[in-house]
């Protein structure tokens, strides 16, 4: 009953094989890396100063002084709050109603469409700091165009910078949700959806009960990469309001640089991205069981 | 099972190959030492469009290698902002086949380096070197370390101080040649100016943490520095906390954001408000008087971002005056760079060699003009070709004789930090100076450790 | 799953007592209409306000004083995109940046599609944590890694060399990766592969003539979100790359920063639209490519 062994073993080697090229890359230039990060999070090392020179294992103390910090639990928050207004909600529902609409657009709108938003992906990301401190700057294009409406100005750079960045990130990010979408709507037939269309079942219907079931593991995946790419956006903040004004838009990445990584302080810089990465595991163990997928 | 071994041994392999190699680094030897050919690695940050830097370091590699015949002198410029450059030089200072052999130092993250063994002193080839006495003091200090030896040649400097707007100062009925004895005649000026010109912010100190070190340097320091108290104890070696000092020069916050002489806090609070400031409002007399550096005329050269001709006439200089006008009656804080040598550098004599040829005096004096910094030597300062440079700068050319480094330890830029926080709380008025004092003592106790501390 | 949804649905509709009136032939397609009407409107108008905030960077590059602010500029110049146009500034750091982040992304594509594949048909519990280990661990601070990679290249004596830094690219760009494709890959049925087994093809053979033409929309989806992240990469190029000339544009743009804080705006601007050139060039290529921008309307054979 049992096969020959060298032929599983075949098979085994046969499956596994195609994994070689990336574990090789993975193991030789990440896996040890990352293992040295992870344990300088646990000493006192540094890029200059004393623990440059020689760094000695502390145990929990990095992480005992980022809880005990002031600043922590309002960057945590901060955190959240960013992760949810700009990638959970913004880009991901903007990516999905672009990549919808895109299906049934002209090529050319198409094209212009897609053009824009990932221009708007890939400029540089401190070009993008700047360009959305001049457009909801004080004298800035916003408030030219609200103030030409009739509408008065605003200035959330300074009284809602949180929001202010999320508004930008969702600028930014939303591409990335867009094809990703593109991608997975472009296996569903559209037989399916003209037949539920034949049969009566309104447009709304169509999308939550055909569509996003036929495409729930790349809804996912798409949550799962844009949080973890939106936890550490840093130099658009940066740019944007340096965290402030006081610390009011201090994200963990802002709070870690001030922190940790000025001064150069990798073991402490470390632990609090490694609670940073906590806080992601939670979410992704909140999608997989709010989207009930088995990755099997 | 088979699966199973194929995978655990994957890992095994990856584990080992992975930590094996990172585990030693940097051991292996570097640089090419024999006798009669070397090449001299140079690290430099390269920053802005401006090729100052790279346009004398590339003048004076010409030099050299023709008068050193067979030594070559390698250029490495890094293109990056501050913490980059610093992260990067750190990273090639850690290694002997990556060190650079001289290296460009920020006196602000210098000591950093020294405790980190990155750097070799060189009080050996200083003592052997005229053109060290021409160096000002204070400038001998600034690459000094606490173990007293000195590790970097610094190659010019800036300064700090007022700069008014002439326009802005007739409508107000102030004086064209204006020089404040005390901090009272800085806040008369101001309040003079919200009285008769309405619409114009009347003066600017740096005070949000936006600002970063512009707050430590420009804003804070310079009115700190004008009392009796200090930052740092030099003779105990010990962080000052509790002054009367520090306590003053929050409550000058306090006044000119609560008397509404300065930005209003959204604009204080921007991360540009810098740039806002010389490039737009000082030329289009917005603003009164801006307590800043030296280097603010840069932006207004015919290359500069916002060329405004007419500045020279325009813009006054004042330095600014003490609390009450205390000895020496004047305050300026100095940053600035040093020329360093790796201690893992192969080939330190012949990196001195090249810093001694980066400072003689024709070559000091032209990197001063070039880089617009202040000299911080006596042969330079006296320098026609640098006189004439500065003669539109007289004030803050000046100025140097008074001017003062940060006490730039390992600590600084933690305690930098907690300046600012403290500067933005009570600018925003969300403390008052003795609450935002207790929590900057708090804070440094906690940096340091209470046994360095000490209260004067 | 999918026709069985779809079928059960319509069979719903079908018994149950309140359903609607069936819908005329006019209604249909006056309601297609309708929604293609507003698929159009949709993506433009969304267009239209993602452009607004570029006008600073349109309007910054061709203005010889350009500041934070967007205004008309009052002296109109080309001088911004002349001054950056330098084979120092532009056309060298873009060649490198192409080549390399080209190369890592090419080798990426590859690493990850293979492993995609295994991963998708491979049956272990194991998969999971490891997707999810490996997934993680790229969130770890670029600084803090970049130390030990350091040594790492040091004693490899890869520093300093295009090679040593495009495998390393290549490997960070490979968690993201390999966990799209494997989503990808799963959507593409086994039995698809065991038809063209029993016809005697090997398992390569299936990979390359069955599954990937059908994955291409993903495989592009993934090779454009590699080389933009690869492009956008300051850090990696920055710390393993000493010799001036070897740089990337992704580093280059520090040219326009100074000493005190002060920024050329305007030449800041115009790099930006030549360095986010390449990018939209391939995004635009590729949907060409795939027969109009990344929608596959029709049904996919299968």
């Amino acid at each position: 009953m049992t096969t020959a062994p060298p032929a599983k073993l075949k098979r085994a080697v046969g499956q596994g094989a195609p994994l070689g090229p990336a574990a090789v890359l993975l193991l030789v230039f990440l896996f040890g890396p990352i293992l040295w990060s992870v344990y300088a999070a646990f000493t006192n090392a540094s890029l200059s100063g004393a623990g440059a020179a020689a760094s000695h294992f502390v145990g929990l103390a990095n992480f005992k002084k980022a809880f005990a910090a002031d600043g922590f639990y309002n960057s945590v928050v901060l955190t959240l709050v960013f992760t949810l207004i700009s990638a959970i909600i913004g880009q991901n529902a903007l990516g999905l109603m672009l990549a919808l609409w895109m299906r049934k657009s002209l090529r050319f709108v198409r094209a212009l469409g897609g053009a824009v938003v990932i221009g708007a992906w890939v400029l540089p990301e401190v070009v993008a700091g700047y360009l959305w401190y001049a457009f909801l700057a004080k004298d800035g294009s916003l408030n030219h165009v609200l103030s030409g409406l009739g509408l008065g100005t605003q200035d959330w750079l300074f009284s809602l910078p949180i929001v202010a960045v999320s508004i930008a990130n969702i600028w930014r990010g939303t591409a990335f949700s867009m094809l990703v979408y593109s991608a997975a709507l472009s296996d569903i037939p559209l037989e399916i959806e003209e037949a539920a269309q034949v049969d009566g079942a309104s447009g709304w219907r169509r999308l939550v009960s055909i569509t996003l079931p036929m495409i729930r593991r790349s809804i996912m995946t798409n949550l799962m990469l844009i949080t973890l790419q939106t936890l550490s956006v840093f130099g658009l903040i940066f740019t944007m309001t340096r965290g402030g004004p006081g610390t009011k838009s201090q994200t963990l990445p802002l709070y870690m640089y001030e922190q940790a990584f000025s001064f150069g302080n990798l073991g402490y810089g470390t632990a609090i991205a490694i609670m940073l990465l906590l806080v992601g595991a939670v979410f992704s163990l909140i999608y997989l069981r709010a989207l009930d997928v088995d990755t099997r | 099972m088979q699966r199973r071994i194929i995978g655990s041994g994957c890992l095994a392999l990856g584990l080992g190959l992975g930590l094996g190699l990172t585990a030693c680094s940097g051991s292996s030897s570097g640089g090419n030492t024999s006798g009669g050919n070397a090449t001299i690695k140079v690290a430099y940050q390269q920053f802005g469009e401006g090729k100052v830097m790279a346009n004398f370091l590339a003048g004076v590699k010409t030099e050299f290698e023709k008068a050193n015949p067979g030594k070559k002198i390698q250029l490495l410029p890094l293109v990056a902002s501050e913490n980059d450059y610093y992260t990067k030089l750190a990273l090639m200072l850690r290694s002997p086949s990556t060190t650079p052999d001289v290296v460009y130092e920020d006196t602000f993250l210098i000591n950093s380096d020294i405790k980190a063994s990155y750097l070799k002193p060189l009080d050996s080839y200083l003592a052997k070197w005229p053109a060290w006495g021409q160096f000002v003091d204070t400038a001998k200090g600034a690459a000094k370390a606490a173990d007293g030896k000195t590790y970097g040649v610094p190659d010019g400097t800036d300064t700090r101080g007022l700069w008014y707007n002439k326009h802005i100062f007739a409508k107000a009925g102030l004086p064209a040649n204006w020089q404040p004895k005390t901090w009272v005649d800085v806040l008369t000026a101001a309040r003079q100016i919200k009285a008769k010109v309405p619409g114009v912010t009347p003066l600017n100190i740096y005070a949000s943490k936006a600002a970063g070190e512009a707050t430590s340097m420009q804003g804070f320091e310079m009115l700190l520095y004008g009392t009796p108290n200090q930052l740092y104890d030099a003779k105990s070696s010990k962080w000052v906390v509790g002054s009367k000092g520090f306590l003053d020069a929050l409550g000058m916050v306090k006044t000119v954001f609560g008397e509404k002489l300065t930005p209003s806090p959204q604009d204080a609070t921007d991360a540009n408000l810098g740039n806002t400031i010389s490039q737009q409002w000082l030329p289009q007399d917005k603003i009164g008087i801006a307590l800043d550096g030296s280097w603010v005329n840069n932006t207004w050269q015919s290359t500069g971002p916002k060329p405004w001709p007419q500045w020279s006439s325009v813009m006054g200089e004042a330095a600014m005056p003490t609390q009450n006008g205390e000895a020496p009656g004047k305050v300026s804080l100095s940053g600035g760079w040093t020329w360093a040598i790796s201690n893992k550098s192969a080939n330190a004599d012949l990196a001195w060699k090249f810093i001694s040829e980066l400072q003689t005096e024709k070559n000091a004096a032209n990197y001063a003009v070039a880089g617009t910094q202040i000299a911080v030597r006596k042969d330079v300062a006296a320098d026609p070709t640098y006189l004439k440079a500065n003669s539109e700068t007289p004030v803050f050319t000046d100025v140097v004789k008074v001017t003062q480094y940060r006490p730039a330890y390992p600590e600084y830029p933690q305690i930098s930090n907690q300046i600012q926080v403290a500067m933005e709380s009570v600018m925003t008025g969300q403390q008052t100076p003795k609450q935002a004092q207790q929590v900057y003592d708090e804070a440094v106790k906690g940096i340091v450790g209470p046994d360095k501390t000490t209260t004067q | 799953m999918t026709a069985t949804n779809a079928g059960q649905t319509a069979q719903t509709a079908r018994v149950s007592p309140t359903r609607p009136r069936p819908r005329t032939h006019t209604t249909h397609v006056r309601g297609r209409l309708a929604a293609l009407i507003l698929a159009n409107v949709g993506v433009l108008a969304v267009a239209a306000i993602f452009v607004i905030p570029l006008l600073w960077v349109l309007l910054a590059s061709v203005n010889r004083t350009a500041g934070l602010t967007v205004s008309l500029p009052d002296h109109w110049t080309l001088d911004n995109f002349r001054a950056v146009l330098t084979p120092e500034t532009t056309y060298r750091p873009m060649l490198n940046g192409v080549i390399l982040c080209g190369g890592a992304a090419l080798l990426t594509i590859i690493c990850a599609t293979l492993a995609g594949y295994a991963l998708s048909r491979f049956k272990t519990r194991y998969k999971r944590p490891f997707l999810l280990t490996i997934l993680f661990s790229t969130g770890l601070p670029i600084t803090a890694i970049m130390v030990p990679v350091y040594g790492l290249f040091v004693q490899l004596n890869l520093i300093d060399t295009i090679s040593g830094t495009m495998l390393f690219m290549a490997a960070t760009g490979l968690p993201f990766a390999i966990w799209l494709m494997k989503n990808f890959m799963d959507s593409v049925p086994v039995t698809l592969e065991e038809a063209a087994w029993t016809d005697g093809a090997s398992r390569m053979k299936t990979l390359w003539y069955v599954i990937l033409p059908l994955v291409w929309p993903g495989i592009s989806v993934v090779a454009i979100f590699t080389f933009v992240g690869m492009w956008g990469n300051f850090f990696v190029p920055f710390v393993l790359l000493l010799s001036p000339d070897k740089l990337p544009a992704s580093v280059s743009i520090y040219t326009f920063f100074s000493q005190y804080g002060q920024v050329a705006y305007g030449q800041l601007a115009a790099y930006s639209l030549l360095y986010s050139g390449p990018v939209v060039i391939l995004f635009l290529f590729l949907s060409r490519k795939l027969g109009g921008a990344f929608a596959f309307g029709g049904a996919v054979k299968g």
